[in-house]
């Protein structure tokens, strides 16, 4: 028998040949990941909050379908069009509109045959024949299908379609914000706590090439290309990204041949004489300074100095909350690194990053999971926060936290403090109870 | 401990400079000119500063002085770019040193244009075609803003035609042709090696980040862009409703959320405690901001319910005794306090559950539950002071927690604290009280881990620092 055989055989079979109980097929295949998701499956109200996130998921992903000003599908003089489809490669400079779609509002045009999208407005559609319309009050629309079923606000700009284009801005900060900081925070948090304070050890030739290596490299790969940068970044965001890539790449190069250019100093004694650089400490230190301002307060001053742009909020979000994820892997990594086959990466003679990353980070990821769920949450609510103040987001996004604000300016208008301030608690609240589901399933320590 | 305690204290002070350093640095990269804010003009305006004051103000505001203690850049950088006075000519020259690399050649190009617009400048207004003149002047100004060799070109080309086409100002033209002549000089003979040698200058202690922070370190905060008055004045009389709000709500959320914590963790797994525990955990998720809305919209409306008044700390009239100020403020301020207060409410009292619970499965308690120890005593003489030491500690985040909160509520009840001056500040684009607000509450953050800490150490003596 083969191996992959052989396997087949005795995870039907136990060593005397008899079929195995139900019971014990579903225990042996049972890896960590399935014992988790059963745990999580148990909490039933983290349960249904997953599901009710994945539906309001796919609201998000399908809001151009739910709520737009174009029809689905229409047949105009005689030919079909799907707009909103065009809309995509339009926007992406893969078609173009035909001249009599150019000009001119869609409900207006004479359709042979049209299916419009459930909501018919765009968040933005102006409709001053319903200015403050009531949601359970008469409104001066043609039908009932053309309702503003959550009302709408002076400028007749519907709710309901700024709800479900909300949904999508929500969970985009929220994902976003959440990969920036998952990103720095695993990386940070596992370099503490797998090397400690004594863990990575270089040679003071070493440590001298690497500190001189790192000036030379931040001066050429990004000093010197400031301009290069902001000219690039002008241009189009791609560009500019490609150009920030650039000057990452020279950077790692730098590094890299500095450190193979310091390997002849090893046969000097005193510059192979081996140094501890406490990373523990540099990485906690960090963490502290940005502890020591309270998010909100840091988004507000650098909003305050930059041009209003959602993607900056995002990533202002991600690159200051990335310390609770540092942390909960600092602590996971400070235990891992003590067992075995960590112990064992390192005798079979594995380089320190592969050990780290191949096998430390992979089995301490759980915890992060926690934290994403909750750090998702409060993305979601600093954004709603930042809109709120009409802060950071540029004047023609709609957000839940700008229609919350309308509410301020008409206190009449019930609507807009009812309906977005719920959608940002409901959201908030499911990945707040995730989160807690998470904690149960993979922290039984803390059952009980 | 002793040394526990020096070893924390030490730790305070790089984290503080590098807060310090990064709240300076977010100062330099705030947009405008800080002199044209500082006066209150527009630098596009009509009437712009004349270089006495423009260079009166620059120095009041230190602004004349190298930036930091070193800087890093390439050797074509001259170690006294920070003399040229206006900041978008630093702008310029620096695109032009990135260019070129000649500082000699870009200085004397720059003093050619300088040369001409004074000269332009003391042409007589009736002298000649105004429309000319005032097209000599965009062409010669504009070229302060380009770095680009095209767009020069054209300024140039346009500049000559207005002068040819105008014989009164022959004054000008040697200038002009000095101009171009210079111009050139700088284009055909450039060192672009010298942007790609790094250099470091030091530059010593007299510079901005130090004088800003050793004037930050003795309170003097400088002055606010708007009112001109210092912004240590202006924080003083509004840190009291800041501060009256956050320690009226700490007090009621210790005083609460121990005993509902407690309660909780003794009636474990009955309605009671399940009841709390789901209560808390929505009034942990609700926004503060919507609350602080459905309530302003629902209770302070003539149309619905008129029971509060919706913004402001109330006013009492002259004279006014104690009882009935406090009445009045009462009355405005109990939505303030409630939404302040409710969400750290249930963070604290769901984490004093928490902790009780864990408490009472230690073998201590085992014991003295053996022993026949009465269960209420069990509960508060031996498990209530080892639950308690992380709701201690949790004051160092509730802190911040109540200084973000206070923006909000502020605003939208109206306050005149701390919160509603950083809010103006933002919006009407007054850096200094930003900047300044952004490192007072990181320093009395930090300060609220330090003494979190070092109280921790004092009371759990197991504290070990590493």
């Amino acid at each position: 028998m083969s191996k992959v055989q052989l396997q087949q055989h005795f995870n039907t079979k136990d060593m005397f040949g008899r079929k195995k109980k139900a019971t014990d097929e579903k225990e042996l295949s049972q890896s960590y990941w399935a014992y988790v998701s059963r745990q999580f499956k148990k909490n039933k109200r983290a349960l249904y909050s997953l599901y009710i996130i994945g539906f309001l998921a796919i609201i998000a992903l399908l809001a151009d379908f739910l709520a737009n000003e174009k029809p689905i599908l229409c047949k105009y003089e005689g030919k079909m069009y799907m707009p909103i489809f065009k809309q995509y490669a339009v926007t992406l400079g893969l078609a173009k509109w035909p001249e009599h779609f150019k000009a001119g509002d869609w409900k207006e045009k004479e359709y042979d045959f049209v299916v419009w999208a459930p909501i018919p407005y765009l968040p933005n559609n102006l409709d001053y024949g319903a200015s403050w319309a009531n949601p359970f009050g008469e409104q001066q629309v043609k039908s009932i299908r053309w309702r503003h079923w959550l009302g709408t606000d002076d400028l007749g700009r519907d709710v309901m379609s700024g709800m479900i284009h909300g949904t999508r801005i929500a969970f985009m900060v929220g994902i976003i914000a959440m990969g920036i900081a998952c990103i720095i925070g695993i990386f940070l948090g596992a370099c503490a706590g797998y090397f400690g304070d004594s863990g990575l050890e270089l040679t003071r030739g070493g440590l001298i090439v690497n500190i001189i290596a790192l000036l030379l490299a931040f001066f050429y790969g990004f000093y010197s290309r400031t301009y290069a940068m902001s000219d690039a970044m002008e241009i189009s965001f791609a560009t500019g990204l490609w150009s920030i890539f650039l000057g990452v790449l020279i950077f790692l190069g730098i590094m890299v041949i500095a450190n193979i250019i310091a390997i002849p100093f090893r046969k000097i004694p005193f510059f192979n004489k081996r140094v501890a650089f406490p990373v523990d400490i540099a990485i906690t230190r960090v963490i502290e300074v940005i502890r020591s301002i309270p998010l909100l307060v840091i988004i507000l001053a650098i909003v305050a100095v930059a041009e209003p742009s959602i993607f900056l909020v995002m990533a202002v979000i991600g690159l200051f909350s990335w310390t609770g994820i540092a942390r909960f892997i600092r602590g996971e990594l400070l235990r891992v690194r003590q067992l075995e086959y960590v112990e064992a990466a390192n005798a079979l003679g594995f380089s320190q990053m592969r050990t780290m990353f191949k096998h430390a980070i992979p089995n301490s990821l759980s915890p992060v999971f926690i934290a994403v769920a909750f750090g998702i949450a409060s993305a979601i609510l600093a954004e709603a926060f930042l809109s709120f103040l009409g802060l950071g987001v540029p004047a023609e996004t709609i957000t839940w936290g700008k229609m919350l604000a309308i509410s301020r300016t008409n206190p009449s208008a019930w609507w807009f403090a009812i309906f977005p301030g719920f959608a940002i608690f409901v959201t908030v609240t499911l990945f707040n109870l995730i989160g807690e589901g998470l904690t149960d399933a993979l922290d039984p320590r803390l059952k009980q | 401990m002793f040394k526990y305690i020096l070893k924390r204290i030490l730790i305070f002070i790089p984290t503080l400079l590098i807060i310090s350093i990064m709240v300076f640095a977010l100062n330099l990269y705030a947009p405008g000119d800080p002199v044209y804010n500082m006066a209150g003009i527009d630098p596009n305006s009509q009437k712009p500063l004349k270089p006495a004051a423009y260079n009166a103000i620059k120095s009041e505001l230190g602004l004349d002085k190298p930036t930091f203690y070193f800087t890093l850049s390439s050797k074509a950088y001259p170690d006294t770019l920070y003399r040229i006075p206006k900041k978008e000519h630093q702008q310029t020259l620096s695109r032009l040193i990135g260019t070129y690399g000649n500082w000699d050649e870009i200085r004397e190009y720059h003093k050619s244009v300088e040369r001409i617009e004074t000269a332009v400048m003391a042409i007589p207004k009736d002298s000649l075609n105004p429309k000319a003149l005032i097209k000599i002047k965009d062409n010669i100004k504009g070229l302060y803003a380009l770095y680009e060799d095209d767009k020069i070109q054209k300024n140039f080309k346009r500049a000559d035609k207005s002068i040819l086409s105008t014989p009164s100002t022959s004054v000008i033209k040697p200038l002009m042709d000095d101009m171009t002549a210079k111009y050139a000089a700088m284009v055909n003979n450039p060192t672009t090696w010298k942007t790609k040698v790094p250099s470091i200058n030091w530059y010593g202690f007299n510079n901005q980040y130090h004088n800003w922070f050793s004037k930050f370190m003795r309170f003097d905060f400088g002055k606010s862009y708007q009112s001109k008055r210092p912004i240590s004045e202006e924080i003083g009389e509004r840190i009291y409703w800041t501060m009256l709000i956050s320690i009226l709500s700490i007090i009621i959320v210790y005083l609460l959320s121990i005993p509902l914590g407690i309660f909780s963790a003794r009636k474990k797994d009955t309605v009671a405690d399940s009841s709390v525990t789901t209560i808390l955990f929505i009034l942990y998720s609700l926004p503060s901001f919507w609350i602080a809305t459905l309530l302003i919209v629902f209770f302070c409306n003539p149309e619905y319910i008129n029971w509060f008044p919706p913004y402001g700390v109330g006013d009492p009239p002259d004279g006014a005794g104690f009882f009935q100020t406090f009445r009045i403020r009462a009355y405005h301020l109990i939505l303030p306090l409630f939404c302040w207060s409710y969400g750290s409410l249930a963070f604290l009292s769901r984490q004093m559950r928490g902790g009780m619970l864990s408490v009472l499965r230690q073998d201590y308690v085992r014991t003295a539950r053996a022993k026949g120890v009465d269960e209420k005593k069990v509960v508060w003489k031996h498990a209530i002071r080892n639950s308690l030491l992380p709701i201690i500690t949790l004051f160092g985040n509730i802190f911040p927690a109540m200084i973000s909160g206070s923006i909000v509520i502020e605003i939208i009840f109206s306050l005149p604290g701390m919160g509603q001056y950083l809010y103006q500040a933002i919006v009407y684009k007054n850096f200094p009280v930003v900047s300044t607000i952004v490192m007072m509450v990181g320093f009395l953050t930090m300060l609220g881990f330090l003494i979190v800490d070092i109280l921790y150490a004092v009371v759990d003596p197991r504290i070990k620092f590493d």
